[in-house]
């Protein structure tokens, strides 16, 4: 949230994921001023997905945890919050990273899936890209084949909106087979839409670029099927395809407020 | 004087009585009957059948069935309200198989399950469907633990099933043929809701389920229904009234269309339509012919439509009573409504990006709220999410509707003041609090200090349900509202500077409301211990993510200065559950 400060580590979970081998350099770079030096304590840590997940799924929360409640470093809200006179002991406090709130705002998981949800997606969450209506056993007396067809033969269309852009696009991975192209295709899809959303005066179109190493205005961001959001670059090609449900285009400069909302975890409750 | 003149109703035989108390419905008002007198006592126990239960743990199945042993329909609600938000562990409680459990054995001739926010299994589905023979309807709202073999029980069990209503429940999906289990003899459905179910569905089953099913009012189909197949479906079924729409991935072709505009344009009962949840904008156009029989539009799953469309078809939805939308629609889609929804009752604006992880310039402001206020003379309940308001433009809603029963506003940023004269929100709210004299649900956001809860505790003299999050300053705030408001049932509070001494001012408060929950505020287990202590009808519970039994253990040396992360108490007949998990305390 806007006005939040973030003093602490990025939810560990999430950056489990970015193996330590590509760290950006931009991540720590010191030059690189958009970043402020709470960004800079940010451990890539290198383990398996899933590894703090608990029996009853309840590591969700642990993940998502408010900032301590140090008042002075509470910016906005620390008008409002009278001072306490009892000094809170950070070592009962078991809590981590601020990152974003939990359950704020106050929507249902099944609401914040909605812009999330790429057509290709149904049944269990947790299915690959790869196996969608596979295998499906049908009882039907006639034989008839069970309900969607799968879609265009082939074809691995994911959702991807961009910053700045109302309209949303799709992109057939499986047409593609590298990143570059991935980015030569993103340019291609949202340099017109984004120049006109900008009111550049008789300029020309200016192309998208940058968008794997940080080096542009804006980087491209995926979600995963676990809901968590990654930056796109930092998995084989074949891997990254299978697990991405959606892709994001967002600016450079808010990229670690991004990454932190990966509330994907608290909507999978019985996964 | 003639004591049949004075009490002229204790000499009516008890069957009259009854008869006349079959008149009364509403629970409240059986509960004060049930008061009157011994007899009165009686007769009303027997003649109960409907009873509502706000707080699963607040009494015990055996004790329900004692007292009410004609019981046919129950509603049961688990989970407190911020469990929706992710605030609640999963496996806090709310266990559905111990009431099922104790009604199947005392044979009670249970017709109606109505649940909330409770953990329901496969086996607690499936004993449900063997003991109750009578058994009509099945509605489940918010709940989880089961998964499509339970529902394949009730559909092959359940001879005279009449509704089954599944909302927003969180299923495993074990895509099975639970559709193919009702058996070809039944034909009494009513209402039939899946649309919270992930997986596919045999089309064909549902086809011929529906089309035998001649008294369908209400069908809700989940994505899994494709564009053809919905046309099929409303063709055997034109005298629908309650539509859910699954999903249309692709364009339609223009065949498709038009057989499905069509199917449609025979519907003409039409009146109520949902889902919309992966649709393409030009299939809400199929349903142009009847946009004016509507009075019930659920959009709010539909993010793949645009604002425009949006206001395109609700332009021509005239007689709209209730309208669930996303806020996509905008300030200007939100003045259309205004204008042409003059019978609007009900109006919730959902939030399409809550994080603002878009550039999104569409969302609504108070100038949408505004305008709903001044054109829909008839709003009672609104639940609107935000990114900014003002004072004025609160005071002029309250002006403009003073009828409203729940207000319920959500400013996505916490704590933002006002956004054109940086000042807190206390006055707007508190406009809408003394204006509203009816009101009884209310939630605020945005910068507020202890004074909006003055004004709550001065005027809202009906409110029985209070959310607050990031407001007030001291414990004052809290207190005034625990000492005004007399007729509070639920408040929840969140990331709120209340501590222990609004929490132990007033002890008795608690016994007569359902609950109190309070996150992430001042509160000590020190404080929560002294409550606990002098107040034994209560059950107090502290939730502690990272508990487990050790941590348990070491609790009770650790200091009670410690600030309790999740504080949750209501007030209980049957004292502490056996089933908490160890995560959660009962002082």
């Amino acid at each position: 949230m806007e006005g939040y400060s973030r003093n602490g580590e990025i939810s560990p979970k999430l950056l489990h994921l970015i193996p330590q081998g590509t760290r950006r350099n931009w991540f720590h770079d010191d030059q690189a001023s958009v970043y402020n030096t709470e960004e800079k304590k940010l451990e890539l840590k290198l383990g398996p997905p899933g590894e703090d997940e608990h029996e009853d799924g309840s590591s969700m929360l642990r993940h998502i945890k408010k900032e301590p409640k140090d008042k002075s470093t509470l910016s906005l809200a620390g008008k409002h919050f009278s001072p306490s006179s009892t000094t809170n002991k950070p070592t009962s406090q078991k809590r981590t990273a601020p990152g974003p709130v939990v359950g704020w705002p106050p929507v249902r998981s099944f609401r914040k899936n909605l812009a999330n949800g790429s057509s290709s997606k149904l049944g269990n969450d947790s299915t690959s890209n790869a196996v969608v209506l596979k295998n499906q056993k049908c009882d039907d007396d006639n034989g008839r084949a069970m309900t969607m067809e799968p879609k265009r033969q082939g074809g691995l269309f994911v959702k991807i909106n961009m910053y700045g852009v109302p309209i949303g696009r799709k992109v057939d991975l499986n047409s593609h087979n590298s990143y570059a192209q991935l980015s030569f295709t993103v340019d291609k899809l949202f340099r017109g839409l984004l120049a006109a959303q900008r009111e550049s005066f008789g300029e020309e179109e200016k192309p998208i670029t940058g968008l794997l190493d940080g080096n542009g205005e804006y980087t491209l961001t995926y979600e995963d099927s676990e809901g968590d959001k990654m930056l796109v670059g930092d998995v084989p090609w074949h891997m990254f395809v299978s697990s991405v449900k959606r892709l994001r285009v967002i600016k450079t400069s808010k990229i670690s407020s991004a990454l932190t909302y990966g509330n994907g975890k608290q909507e999978k409750m019985r996964s | 004087m003639n004591k049949a003149l004075k009490f002229p109703m204790n000499y009516f035989p008890e069957e009259v009585i009854e008869h006349i108390f079959d008149f009364i419905a509403s629970h409240r008002d059986r509960n004060s009957i049930s008061l009157v007198s011994k007899s009165w006592h009686k007769i009303e126990r027997y003649s109960r059948h409907q009873v509502f239960i706000g707080n699963c743990y607040a009494i015990s199945p055996e004790r329900l069935i004692r007292r009410f042993p004609c019981l046919r329909s129950l509603t049961l609600k688990g989970k407190p309200h911020f469990a929706d938000f992710n605030l609640v562990p999963h496996e806090w409680g709310g266990f559905l198989h111990p009431w099922i459990d104790a009604l199947s054995k005392a044979r009670v001739g249970l017709e109606e399950l109505r649940l909330k926010r409770m953990v329901v299994s496969d086996e607690s589905l499936e004993l449900l469907s063997r003991s109750f023979v009578s058994f009509k309807s099945l509605v489940l709202v918010s709940c989880d633990g089961f998964t499509t073999d339970g529902l394949a029980s009730i559909a092959a069990n359940c001879r005279n099933l009449r509704e089954l209503d599944l909302q927003e429940n969180e299923i495993d999906d074990h895509r099975g043929q639970w559709l193919n289990c009702f058996p070809d003899s039944c034909t009494t459905l009513v209402s039939l809701n899946f649309a919270c179910l992930k997986g596919e569905i045999n089309l064909s089953a549902l086809e011929r389920l529906v089309a035998r099913s001649t008294n369908l009012k209400s069908l809700k189909v989940n994505r899994a229904v494709p564009l053809d197949g919905l046309t099929r479906l409303m063709s055997c079924a034109p005298q629908l009234v309650d539509l859910g729409v699954g999903c249309y991935e692709n364009e339609a072709e223009p065949e498709s269309f038009a057989s499905l505009m069509a199917a449609i344009k025979k519907c003409t009962l039409l009146r109520s339509l949902s889902g919309f949840s992966e649709v393409a904008s030009v299939c809400l156009t199929a349903f142009y012919p009847i946009c004016e029989n509507l009075t019930s539009l659920n959009l709010s799953y539909a993010a793949e439509i645009q604002g425009n469309h949006l206001i395109e078809f609700v332009q021509f939805c005239k007689r709209l009573q209730l309208l669930w939308i996303l806020d996509s629609i905008g300030d200007k889609g939100l003045e259309v409504v205004a204008s042409s929804c003059k019978e609007l009752q009900e109006l919730r604006v959902f939030p399409s990006d809550p994080h603002d992880e878009e550039d999104n310039n569409t969302a609504v402001t108070e100038v949408g709220l505004v305008a709903i206020s001044a054109g829909c003379p008839k709003l009672h309940s609104i639940l609107y999410f935000c990114k900014q308001m003002t004072n004025e433009a609160l005071i002029t809603v309250a002006k403009n509707c003073p009828n409203f029963i729940r207000f319920r506003l959500c400013i996505l940023e916490p704590n933002k003041p006002d956004h054109i004269t940086s000042q807190s929100l206390d006055e707007g709210f508190g406009a809408i609090v003394q204006s509203c004299k009816g009101l009884r649900r209310l939630s605020v956001s945005g910068l507020l200090t202890d004074k909006v809860f003055l004004y709550i505790g001065m005027y809202a003299e009906q409110l029985e349900m209070l959310s607050i999050a990031f407001a007030g300053d001291t414990d004052k705030g809290m207190l005034y509202v625990l000492n005004g408001c007399k007729k509070l049932r639920k408040l929840e509070i969140r990331d709120s500077p209340f501590g222990n001494a609004a929490l132990l001012a007033d002890v008795g408060k608690y016994e007569t409301m359902r609950s109190l929950w309070m996150s992430s505020c001042e509160v000590t287990l020190g404080g929560c211990k002294r409550l606990a202590r002098n107040a034994p009808w209560l059950n107090v519970e502290i939730i502690n993510e990272n508990e487990n039994e050790n941590g348990r253990m070491e609790r009770n040396e650790e200091d009670e200065r410690e600030k309790v992360d999740r504080l949750y108490l209501y007030r209980t007949v049957v004292g502490t559950r056996k089933d908490a998990p160890p995560c959660v305390t009962i002082l």
